[in-house]
């Protein structure tokens, strides 16, 4: 029979990359000291092959240090005793069969160097001394395993209780009036940075438990808002956001020049933005039509030659109430859905 | 040759123009780009210009470039003016509500390809 | 389709790295106004644009685009390369123009992921 080739289509998906990357990342932030086990057996030179063995078994060990006036002279392990038997020699001191060149490594280095270590001398373990060279711990792989496999755990439990304190915001704080409120300066012609503020916007509803759609309005709208501050605006402007369980507020505003007829910039295909903004993919006049479109309020407050104000508003359904905090007999929202007011 | 007659019946396009004999009209190949500096430095001669682009400088580069059409596309709406400019021009307008993606592929699969 | 084979139909050079490549793409969107894309394109399109500004990776983060592919080999810059590793939006690159690169994976049976112009 023909042997299963080992690695077809073998496929790494995100998660597991991503788990790979952390543990080497943990390969390099965990030091030894912390996986290390500690105040390990140690064993005298002139302890009897014999006695070495009711130790193991006693501490279902499988190897152990040799230390003469605190100072590490060798390591013995259960190879070493299968030798003493062998030989019939279990009366011998640990001194004649144990391992004299001890490879040792630092507490304070990184979990790196114990892999190197083990990769390149295929040892099953590891003294671990401080920097006086006094013997404080012992490694082996499986310290290594089950550290990693901690710190991993630890990880994903920090994250499920981040989460969890993002979706419980709202409930946790106990007032009349429960809301988040983000604020964005916004630089004239900035377009490098365009899009910075409605990344931050969205990434902070997607945390706070918002559906991707919810989130995905709201980045639309309020980058096309951001994009018309940076092209528009004469000195800029701001960005506030509010975030409410139940609606979510957003404001652009800048002082001038202000719109002509609110009216005409409504329409859709007309644009005031020269082609330089046009060859950088907006100034089509689409941006006030495509705002409309993702919110569920829209009003322009504008004066010529003194500024903008452009208030949004999406309400949440019911159902997804940012935060659980959807408390049934809470504000009810008159949805005049649509609506644009103009004022001049 | 495919003529422009065939892509307005197979597309079902709306003419902004004035009507012309389209089926004398035979495009050699197709270009698509929103972005005028583009359509500037890549489009052929006698191709057809696919954008959602509906601004005036359209007609002006169409001219320059001896575009055979434009069609633009989801329903942008040129103004009277660029209308009354491409007829002086000679520079034929096209309308759809279809997104470029899918008239690009229409047309490729008509036979009309990059130039 | 699966990206992989896009990818291929389009002698595409994947320029990000990290991101899922054996994903599945519903759909196809081609523009270079970004504005376009913030309002008709559906979430999980590819991008296929002649635009290459970080606008463009800023636009896909916001309309959830499942891949960005800039035509006629233009090249992002590192700058916009970092923001599409962060994102995990892969960024390719193909030699050949946005009528051609339409028209293969339309041909291929790609279909548009753009909503025809509405009047809402």
């Amino acid at each position: 029979m023909d042997a299963e080739p080992l690695r077809t289509d073998r496929v790494i998906t995100d998660g597991a990359a991503n788990l790979i990357s952390r543990v080497e990342e943990l390969a390099y932030e965990l030091t030894i000291a912390e996986v290390m086990s500690r105040d390990p057996r140690a064993i005298a030179p002139g302890t009897k092959m014999g006695e070495v063995m009711e130790t193991f078994r006693e501490a279902r060990i499988s190897g152990a240090p040799v230390v003469a006036n605190g100072e590490l002279v060798g390591i013995v392990s259960l190879e070493d005793l299968i030798r003493a038997l062998r030989e019939s020699n279990i009366q011998a001191p640990v001194g004649e069969y144990m391992t004299r060149m001890v490879l040792t490594v630092k507490a304070h280095s990184p979990l790196i160097e114990a892999l190197k270590v083990f990769e390149q001398r295929h040892v099953g373990r590891l003294p671990v001394v401080d920097d006086d060279n006094r013997l404080v711990g012992i490694i082996t792989k499986g310290d290594i395993t089950s550290g990693v496999m901690r710190a991993l755990q630890y990880d994903y439990q920090e994250e499920e209780v981040r989460k969890y304190r993002a979706r419980h915001l709202f409930e946790d704080i106990v007032s009349d009036r429960t809301s988040l409120t983000l604020r964005y300066k916004i630089a004239h012609g900035a377009f490098a940075q365009g899009g910075n503020a409605s990344s931050h916007i969205k990434r902070a509803l997607l945390r706070l438990g918002a559906s991707p759609q919810i989130a995905r309005r709201c980045g639309i709208a309020i980058y096309e808002a951001e994009m018309n501050l940076i092209i528009h605006a004469t000195n800029g402007g701001m960005i506030r956001i509010e975030i409410e369980p139940h609606r979510i507020l957003m404001e652009a505003i800048d002082d001038g020049p202000g719109i002509y007829d609110v009216e005409q910039a409504m329409q859709p295909g007309y644009s005031t933005a020269p082609d330089s903004i046009r060859e950088l993919g907006f100034g089509a006049g689409m941006g006030l039509k495509n705002i409309q479109r993702c919110v569920d309020d829209m009003y322009i407050d504008s004066t010529p030659g003194r500024g903008t104000r452009l208030e949004l508003r999406i309400n949440m359904p019911p159902q997804e109430s940012l935060g659980d905090a959807a408390r049934k007999t809470g504000t009810t929202e008159e949805r005049d859905d649509h609506t644009t007011n103009h004022r001049r | 040759m495919i003529t422009l007659q065939t892509i307005v019946d197979e597309l079902g396009l709306v003419v902004l123009t004035e009507a012309r004999d389209f089926g004398a009209v035979t495009p050699a190949s197709g270009y698509a780009s929103d972005l005028l500096s583009c359509v500037m430095a890549g489009a052929q001669k006698r191709s057809v210009w696919v954008t959602l682009q509906a601004h005036a400088n359209i007609v002006a580069v169409a001219a320059l470039l001896d575009l055979s059409a434009i069609i633009i596309t989801e329903g942008a709406m040129p103004d009277a003016a660029s209308i009354a400019r491409a007829n002086q021009e000679g520079i034929n307008l096209l309308s759809t509500p279809e997104p470029t993606y899918t008239v690009v592929g229409r047309l490729w699969e008509l036979g009309l390809h990059t130039g | 389709m699966k990206l992989t084979e896009l990818i291929q139909l389009i002698d595409g050079a994947v320029l990000t790295r990290g991101a899922d490549l054996n994903r599945d793409v519903r759909g196809g969107c081609g523009a270079d106004l970004m504005s376009d894309v913030l309002a008709y394109s559906q979430p999980d399109a590819v991008l296929l644009t002649g635009l290459c500004t970080s606008q463009v990776v800023r636009t896909a983060m916001m309309a959830d685009v499942a891949a960005i592919i800039f035509v006629r080999d233009k090249q992002p810059t590192e700058e916009m390369i970092q923001l599409a590793n962060r994102e995990q939006i892969p960024l390719i690159s193909s030699p050949h123009g946005m009528f051609e690169v339409c028209g293969r994976l339309h041909n291929a049976g790609l279909q548009s992921l753009e909503h025809a112009y509405d009047e809402g």
